[in-house]
C-alpha cells in the first residue's frame, strides 16, 4: 500500500491516494444527492487521519467549490437550478454570513461561544431532522388514505410556504423553475436567517438551505437540491480562496479529492432522477440525526468515534444512493423493454 | 591602603566580561530549548511560518505547488479557486459524457414529489 502513499508539502505529511479518493467518492455522492456540501464528513475525516483541522476546514472548501460545479452542471441539465432564485438568496447569505461572525465575536467576548455554538447546533439539527421525518411521515398517512378512498388528489391545507409567497410586498418576482411568484424580501430573508445560522455554526449551511428553500419558499425538492448546490459552489469558491491565501489548503490533497468527488456527484445527481422527492427528504432526515448524534458525541468529549460514526455514516448512505440508482437503471432498462416509462 | 593595588587592568576587565558573556551565551543556547520544552510538554510543534518542505520533492505538480505557495500565498489563493473551478468544470464535462455514454436517459426531469 506504500505506492498509493503520496508528500502532501503543505500540509507537511504523507498521505493514502485511496483514502483521499473514497473521501471524495463519498461526499460526493451525498452532496449531489442532498445538494449540500458535507464538510460534516470531510472535515473530521481528514483530521482523524492526520490532518491538522485548519488544513481539513481548508481543504475541504477548496474541493468543495469545485465538487459543486460538477453537481450544479448535471443539476442544471436535470432543469434543477433556479439561478434567480440562487441569486437572490446570495444577497441575504452574505449580509446574514458577516451578522452571523459579529455574533460569534460577541458569545466569545462572554467567553460562552462553544457551549452555545454546539448547543444551537444539536438543536437545529433535531428540529430539522424531525420536522423533515414528520413531513415525510404525513405524505405517506395522505398518500395511503388517498389510495383507501381512491381518490386522485387530497386536500392538503396551506403550507406555511404558500402562506409566505402570499405576502405582497414589492417587488413580486417569478421563478420560473421553482414555478413560485413570491416577494423579493422572501429569499432575501430566507438566505439572511440562513446565513446567520450557518456562520454561527461555522458550517457552509447547505443543510439548513436545502429543507429551507422546501419549507419556506415552496420549491419542489429536487430544485432545492440543484439551486442550493449552485450557492454551494459561490461559499466554496470563496471558503477556498480565503484559506488558500491563509495558506491553509493543501492543493494536492484537494485535487485528489476532487477526482473522487466529481464520479460521486455525478453518482449522487443522477440518483434523483430515480427517487421521488419525498425519498430523498427520508434520507436526509436520517443523515441529519446521524450528524446530530455525531456532535452530541463531540459534546461528551468521544472526538474518536464521532469521526468515525460520520464517516461510517457517510459511506453506508452513499452505498444505499448508489443501490436506488443501480436500481432505478435496471427499471429504467426493463421499462424501455417493454415501451413503459416508469418511474420510482 | 593602597588604592592602585585594588583596581584590574583594563585587559583583564574585558577578559572577564568576555568570559561572562560567553558562559551566558552558552547558557541560553542550553537554557532556552529547555524552557521550550518544558513550556511545550513535549507536544509536537505546530507550524508556524506557511513554507512548504521542497527539499526531499523532485520535480513534478507537487514541487510546482509547494514553490508558488512558498514564494507568494495570494498567488497560491488564487492558484486554489482556478485549479479547483478549472477541474470542475474539466471533470464536469468528462464525467458527463461517460455517463451518456452508458445510455441513460439526461434529459430534462419532471419535478414530482
Amino acid at each position: 500500500m506504500d505506492i498509493f502513499n503520496v508528500y502532501l508539502p503543505i500540509a507537511g505529511l504523507k498521505f493514502n491516494v485511496l483514502l483521499l479518493l473514497l473521501i471524495g467518492t463519498t461526499v460526493g455522492v451525498c452532496g449531489g444527492f442532498f445538494g449540500i456540501g458535507g464538510a460534516w464528513i470531510v472535515t473530521p475525516a481528514l483530521n482523524i487521519f492526520g490532518f491538522p483541522m485548519p488544513y481539513a476546514i481548508g481543504t475541504d472548501l477548496a474541493h468543495m467549490g469545485g465538487k459543486s460545479i460538477v453537481s450544479t452542471m448535471r443539476h442544471s441539465k436535470f432543469g434543477n437550478v433556479d439561478v434567480r432564485l440562487a441569486v437572490s438568496m446570495i444577497i441575504g447569505t452574505t449580509v446574514g454570513m458577516e451578522l452571523g461572525a459579529k455574533l460569534v465575536m460577541y458569545l466569545e467576548q462572554l467567553g460562552m461561544a462553544e457551549s452555545v455554538i454546539r448547543k444551537i447546533y444539536v438543536v437545529f439539527l433535531l428540529a430539522i431532522g424531525s420536522y423533515v421525518l414528520y413531513d415525510y411521515l404525513s405524505h405517506v398517512r395522505r398518500q395511503k388514505i388517498s389510495e383507501s378512498k381512491k381518490e386522485e388528489t387530497v386536500t392538503y391545507g396551506t403550507t406555511l410556504a404558500q402562506r409566505l409567497q402570499r405576502i405582497n410586498l414589492p417587488p413580486m418576482i417569478e421563478f420560473k423553475t421553482s414555478r413560485i411568484r413570491c416577494s423579493l424580501w422572501l429569499p432575501v430573508l430566507v438566505g439572511l436567517v440562513t446565513g446567520v445560522v450557518a456562520s454561527v455554526l461555522g458550517v457552509g449551511g447547505g443543510f439548513i438551505r436545502m429543507p429551507a428553500l422546501i419549507y419556506l419558499v415552496g420549491c419542489p425538492t429536487l430544485v432545492a437540491v440543484g439551486t442550493d448546490l449552485f450557492e454551494v459552489m459561490i461559499t466554496g469558491a470563496y471558503g477556498a480562496f480565503t484559506y488558500g491565501v491563509k495558506g491553509r489548503v493543501d492543493l494536492l490533497a484537494a485535487m485528489w479529492m476532487l477526482i473522487g468527488a466529481a464520479i460521486g456527484a455525478q453518482l449522487g445527481t443522477v440518483a434523483v432522477k430515480y427517487v421521488r422527492g419525498y425519498a430523498i427528504r427520508l434520507l436526509f432526515a436520517v443523515t441529519i440525526f446521524i450528524a446530530c448524534a455525531s456532535v452530541l458525541m463531540k459534546q461528551l468529549e468521544l472526538q474518536l468515534a464521532s469521526s468515525v460514526l460520520i464517516l461510517t455514516a457517510g459511506i453506508v448512505i452513499s452505498l444505499v444512493i448508489i443501490t436506488l440508482l443501480v436500481r432505478g437503471v435496471i427499471q429504467e432498462r426493463r421499462a424501455v423493454k417493454n415501451g413503459n416509462n416508469l418511474s420510482l | 591602603m593602597n588604592s592602585s593595588k585594588d583596581k584590574i587592568p583594563l585587559r583583564a576587565l574585558l577578559f572577564r566580561l568576555g568570559t561572562l558573556a560567553l558562559v551566558l551565551a552558552l547558557a541560553a543556547v542550553w537554557l532556552l530549548p529547555v524552557v521550550a520544552w518544558a513550556a511545550g510538554g513535549g507536544k509536537p510543534a505546530t507550524k508556524i511560518f506557511n513554507v512548504a518542505d521542497t527539499r526531499a520533492i523532485e520535480p513534478g505538480v507537487s514541487k510546482w505547488i509547494a514553490d508558488i505557495y512558498n514564494s507568494s500565498l495570494w498567488l497560491y489563493g488564487g492558484l486554489v479557486v482556478v485549479m479547483m473551478a478549472g477541474m470542475g468544470f474539466v471533470l464536469g464535462y468528462g464525467m458527463d459524457r461517460l455517463v451518456r455514454l452508458s445510455g441513460i436517459n439526461l434529459g430534462k426531469l419532471d419535478h414530482h414529489e
